[in-house]
């Protein structure tokens, strides 16, 4: 596999002409940049609609006996709220977005192993995502993101519609999953071997695997309940002998997964920008590396703490008690090693590093009160409450969404050309994160003190830290529509980047900005890991990257 | 005799491009079919599940299932497995009008599958006890994993006759055949899962 | 360390009491984890502000400076794995215990069953017919085994002054068991979602007095609920009424709906279903499928709520298409058959 030499006419060499027409080269498009970024607008769109979702349950809680919006319909909001938060925001943003966007000119690739597959994957996307929410037509689902049986037997039609829908956008994630694993595993340019893959790849390599079984397993559970509702096949109503616990038992078996799903190209996201910034190597970088693919396979088997509470036989419970207080263990050596990579460094305080640097602040705080949930006998009393509620936005927020505007921040220069304004940034930035903390840290004692989740009104001693919660999330929200300003307004109007604003050393940094749809005139070979800031770049046939020279084979004469 | 040493472009040059093509497509398919299993195994643990919560198996009002006309049904459909098999080998080794014949074989042996599968349904649906996909959890499962994998079967006849045809038409030369590689892999997957599925039911 | 110290005496109990035993058990575990988890993060959070600050790139740096270039520091990568794999071994055992001490209360205690419903929970005593539908009452420092099932769908069973919980799952039966010691009421509070009005079912209180009060508000339901029946009530609360019922319907509906399953013929004759001669004259009939003995309202409950079990499945009143008019003139027909 590492040769030097280039293939005579191999896929390497293969430079297919240039797409013609709008609608070849922005629509229905084949090249893994673009989709990337229709991936990430797209999911962008539904940030905002579930965004404002999140701020109609906010209004409405800020009076204990709600008003803002009736019961039903508040029922309604936060399972689509939830819904599309994971299926329709951070899952494709971070895989089929960043990850299409990124991962193939890291690896010296000039596409995806499937191109074709990828543009259906990314079609399938949008149309899902007017499915779940065309549901408000014909009456939400109401149960939450969860959608537990027997009461989702008994939710209206939109419910059977919210099964469509993640079912079809799942479909589009394990095409994608199976996209990845192959270009990671057969499209490396030569020289690049495992170990020298930067630690985006290593984020995208890990979850691959997870988006292609564990969706799947998600699509079955999916199916049965779709079949159930609409054609009275028991699976899960305990009246007709079928076991409302199994739908929980299909259900986190692949919603556990799907939380790494969420977080490891975020982790990926932040050990690339943490070293750019501070001009040294990523700190431990075989054990970031290997603790990824560690929190993968290990991911598959705790699914069960999402379900202490729900009936399983006592002695289950330890097993996955245990193997979820060690997977704590990867995730705080990366902690660690993403501290230690500060240390000794020259840190440049650009708006994408305040992001990353605060994903390190806020994630920790959500793994804690993970290990917290693991321990069964504190999980009885918070299950099920606002405790849950604050740990699951402190990872997904606080971390997720904290890694994305990281790679928003970094990477927008390298698609368009531009720098995205950097005082609107950190505006963003400060506003974002008081705002966060403001909204989610009270959760966590309201839990504790008895307030339930999956509720439109509650008792009147938690007004207070409510009200507070909701201000705090509209500063939020304030916070990411200026976001949207900068961004809408640096793609025409901001500061020209050039290739390399940022001095990275990654590949993509070595090719344009925004890089030809071919990426590469020639493919580099690699006998480096990019991270060494004292050393030359570890690439060798990139001199004609940046110049004005033509493409070898334009127009694939073979 | 390998693809490798075999696959050339129109110059008569080592095709690269077509060797990298087809490592992705073979490695992108068996992922797929590794997904696919993770679909099957998922509704067999819905239905080991359901099976095991205490309610004795089969439950009570449904039609007994016919384990000697399954195991005939299985032995066609294992068989169909065997002519594949030769049908490539025979197209690797040159041998076409013999490829053709056992792909038709085994596009025979699966419609049969599948024919043996209606009759089975008849006899569940219209028998003394009426067993159909809402019969219960013995119907949810039976029909959903049965049905899902005669869809598959149907699936793959139906492909295998494209095969035939493209065939014919001379799509296929022994250094670029990656679609026949697919519909074999594919096929024996089909057979592996009629053993578990054949085994669950109507041995357990 | 002032972390530590503020967390490990952070006194939960004057926000939240702790009205049974394990719960100052869970309180204590809560601490021990805030205390090390503050720690913790105020360690790497500490870091974190510490090297941003003191590692800046200062205004006097030329534009290429680069910071130290270490890829990797085996020791401390030693140390900062095995810290946290004993620190995880730690909070194992600790867990452990805490949890085994709840597994291990008495399984003979007060038998008491709570039912969720859509919106409320019901109550079973022994020794009180029928359910208890307002305030959970029990006596102080008395071990309790508390089943808990659902007549619906999955509900969450949540007494947070208890800090413990379990979901009422229709069709299993789970436990929990713990003692009660400290008098008060006690919220109880659904935790999972269970229709439009989830957020309103948390008006119930769990009561915990001393015995001699708790036997009078048992009495007192003893003789309110004395020709309360024991079948398990219909989705809604409301036993199923057994007047007006039309023996000459119910026979219709039993040749439509029953006779699949069910012979009028004696019971030893089976179909699917037992035969139902004389179901409701034979004293020697044995109990229903479903353990209760064969009397009219557990016949209505049966055809209400349908059973499920290792003798099979009786479809309840939805599966069947059964109003409580058509269960009511079922139940007439069938008192017909000596």
């Amino acid at each position: 596999m590492a040769v030097a030499a280039v293939h005579a006419g191999g896929i390497a060499d293969h430079i297919h002409p240039e797409p013609q027409g709008f609608v070849r080269r922005y629509v229905f498009s084949l090249d893994h940049k673009i989709i990337g970024i229709q991936y990430i607008i797209t999911a962008f769109v539904f940030l905002m609609l579930s965004g404002l979702l999140a701020e109609v349950i906010r209004t409405q809680l800020l009076n204990p006996n709600g008003g803002f919006v009736a019961s039903d319909t508040y029922n309604e909001v936060y399972s689509v709220h939830g819904s599309a938060m994971v299926w329709l925001v951070i899952i494709p943003m971070l895989t089929g977005g960043f990850g299409n966007l990124v991962f193939p000119v890291q690896i010296g690739a000039r596409d995806v192993a499937f191109p074709w597959l990828n543009m259906l994957s990314f079609w399938i996307f949008p149309v899902s995502g007017l499915m779940l929410f065309s549901s408000f037509l014909m009456g939400a689902p109401t149960a939450g993101w969860m959608e537990y049986p027997p009461v989702s037997l008994q939710g209206a039609a939109g419910t059977s519609m919210w099964c469509a829908a993640i079912f079809l956008v799942g479909v589009s994630s394990t095409m994608t999953g199976i996209n990845f694993v192959v270009t990671i595993l057969k499209m490396r340019a030569p020289g690049m071997t495992f170990t020298r893959m930067p630690l985006f790849v290593w984020g995208q390599f890990a979850t691959a695997p997870l988006l292609m079984i564990a969706t799947t397993a998600l699509a079955a559970a999916l199916a049965a309940l779709f079949i159930e509702r609409q054609f009275g096949v028991p699976f899960y109503d305990p009246t007709k002998g079928g076991s409302p616990v199994m739908w929980q038992h299909m259900f986190w078996f692949y919603s556990h997964p799907a939380v790494y799903i969420m977080i490891l190209p975020a982790f990926g996201i932040i050990s690339e920008v943490l070293p750019t910034f501070s001009r040294k190597p990523i700190f431990g970088y075989k054990l970031i590396a290997f603790s990824s693919m560690a929190i993968a396979l290990a991911g598959f088997m705790v699914w069960a703490h999402h379900m202490f509470t729900s009936g399983l036989a006592p002695f289950l419970q330890l097993p996955f008690m245990i193997i979820t207080f060690v997977i704590g263990v990867p995730t705080g050596i990366k902690i660690f090693s993403w501290v230690a990579t500060l240390w000794g460094g020259k840190i440049h305080f650009s708006t994408a590093m305040l992001f990353a640097i605060g994903f390190v602040g806020l994630f920790t705080i959500g793994g804690i009160t993970g290990i917290f949930l693991a321990a069964v006998p504190f999980d009885l009393h918070v299950h099920g409450t606002y405790f849950i509620v604050g740990h699951i936005h402190y990872v997904l927020v606080g971390g997720s969404l904290m890694a994305i505007f990281a790679g928003m921040y970094y990477w927008f220069p390298k698609m368009s050309g531009r720098l995205l304004n950097e005082t609107l940034g950190k505006i963003h930035f400060w506003l974002f994160f008081i705002g966060f903390n403001g909204t989610f840290i009270p959760m966590h004692w309201l839990g504790m003190l008895g307030m339930p989740r999956e509720v439109a009104t509650y008792d009147p001693q938690f007004a207070f830290w409510n009200r507070f919660e909701t201000v705090a999330s509209y500063l939020m929200t304030i916070s990411i529509l200026i976001f949207f300003v900068n961004a809408l307004w640096s793609i025409r109007n901001g500061k020209r980047s050039g290739p390399n604003p940022w001095g990275a050393r990654t590949l993509e940094w070595q090719i344009p900005s925004p890089p030809h749809y071919y990426n590469f005139k020639h493919i580099p070979t690699v006998y480096g890991l990019p991270y060494d800031f004292s050393q030359p770049l570890p690439y060798k046939g990139l001199d004609e990257e940046l110049t004005d020279s033509p493409p070898p084979v334009a127009a694939g004469a073979h | 005799m390998s693809v490798a040493s075999l696959a050339r472009d129109a110059h008569g040059e080592v095709d690269q491009l077509y060797i990298e093509t087809r490592e992705l497509r073979l490695q992108g398919f068996l992922l797929f079919l590794v997904s696919d299993c993770v679909l099957f195994s998922s509704f067999i643990f819905a239905y080991l599940y359901l099976r095991n919560s205490g309610q004795g198996w089969p439950p009570p009002g449904i039609q007994r299932l016919d384990v000697a006309f399954a195991a005939w049904n299985s032995v066609v459909l294992f068989g169909s497995g065997a002519t594949m098999h030769y049908a490539l080998e025979n197209f690797k080794h040159g041998k076409f009008m013999r490829y053709i014949w056992f792909l038709l074989a085994t596009i025979v042996l699966g419609a049969g599958f599948l024919g043996g599968q209606v009759y089975e349904y008849n006899h569940l649906i219209f028998g003394e006890h009426v067993t159909w996909w809402g019969s219960g959890i013995f119907g949810a499962s039976f029909f959903t994993l049965t049905g899902m994998h005669g869809l598959h079967v149907f699936l793959g006849v139906c492909y295998l006759t494209v095969l035939v045809l493209q065939s014919a038409a001379g799509v296929y030369t022994r250094g670029k055949f990656f679609g026949i590689t697919a519909g074999t892999l594919y096929w024996h997957f089909v057979d592996v899962i009629w053993v578990v599925l054949f085994s669950i039911f109507y041995l357990l | 360390m002032a972390a530590i110290v503020f967390w490990y005496t952070f006194p939960l109990e004057t926000y939240l009491p702790a009205a049974i035993v394990t719960a100052r058990q869970v309180d204590t575990l809560f601490r021990f984890m805030s205390a090390a988890g503050s720690a913790l993060y105020i360690f790497v959070a500490g870091y974190l502000i510490y090297f941003a600050v003191a590692f800046r790139a200062r205004r006097t740096d030329p534009p290429d400076a680069i910071g130290v270039q270490i890829h990797d520091n085996p020791k401390l990568e030693f140390w900062w794995t095995l810290i946290p794999v004993l620190f995880v071994v730690l909070l194992s055992i600790v867990s452990v215990r805490i949890w085994y001490e709840i597994l291990l209360e008495p399984e003979n205690g007060l038998v008491v069953e709570a039912i969720g419903h859509q919106f409320y929970f019901s109550f079973r005593y022994p020794q009180i017919n029928g359910e208890v539908t307002d305030e959970m009452h029990l006596p102080r420092g008395v071990p309790v085994t508390l089943n808990l099932t659902a007549a619906d769908v999955i509900h969450g069973f949540w007494v947070p002054a208890m800090r413990l919980k379990n979901d009422t799952v229709p069709g299993l039966v789970t436990t929990i068991r713990f003692t009660p010691r400290l008098d008060g009421r006690y919220p109880i509070i659904c935790t999972q979602f269970c229709g439009v009005l989830h957020s309103e079912m948390n008006k119930q209180v769990l009561v915990i007095e001393e015995k001699g009060a708790f036997d009078k508000w048992f009495k007192g339901w003893q003789q309110k609920n004395a020709h309360a029946s024991n079948a398990l009530p219909a989705a809604g609360g409301q036993a199923i009424s057994l007047q007006g019922g039309n023996a000459a319907d119910g026979q219709r509906l039993f040749s439509q709906k029953c006779e699949a399953c069910h012979k009028v013929a004696p019971f030893d004759q089976k179909l699917v279903g037992p035969g139902l001669k004389g179901v409701l004259h034979d004293p020697a009939h044995p109990n229903l499928v479903n353990a209760q003995p064969a009397t009219p309202p557990n016949v209505a409950a049966i055809l209400q709520n349908g059973y499920t079990g290792s003798m099979g499945t009786m479809p309840n009143a939805s599966a069947n298409g059964l109003s409580a008019q058509d269960i009511a003139n079922l139940v007439a027909f069938l008192a017909t058959l000596k």
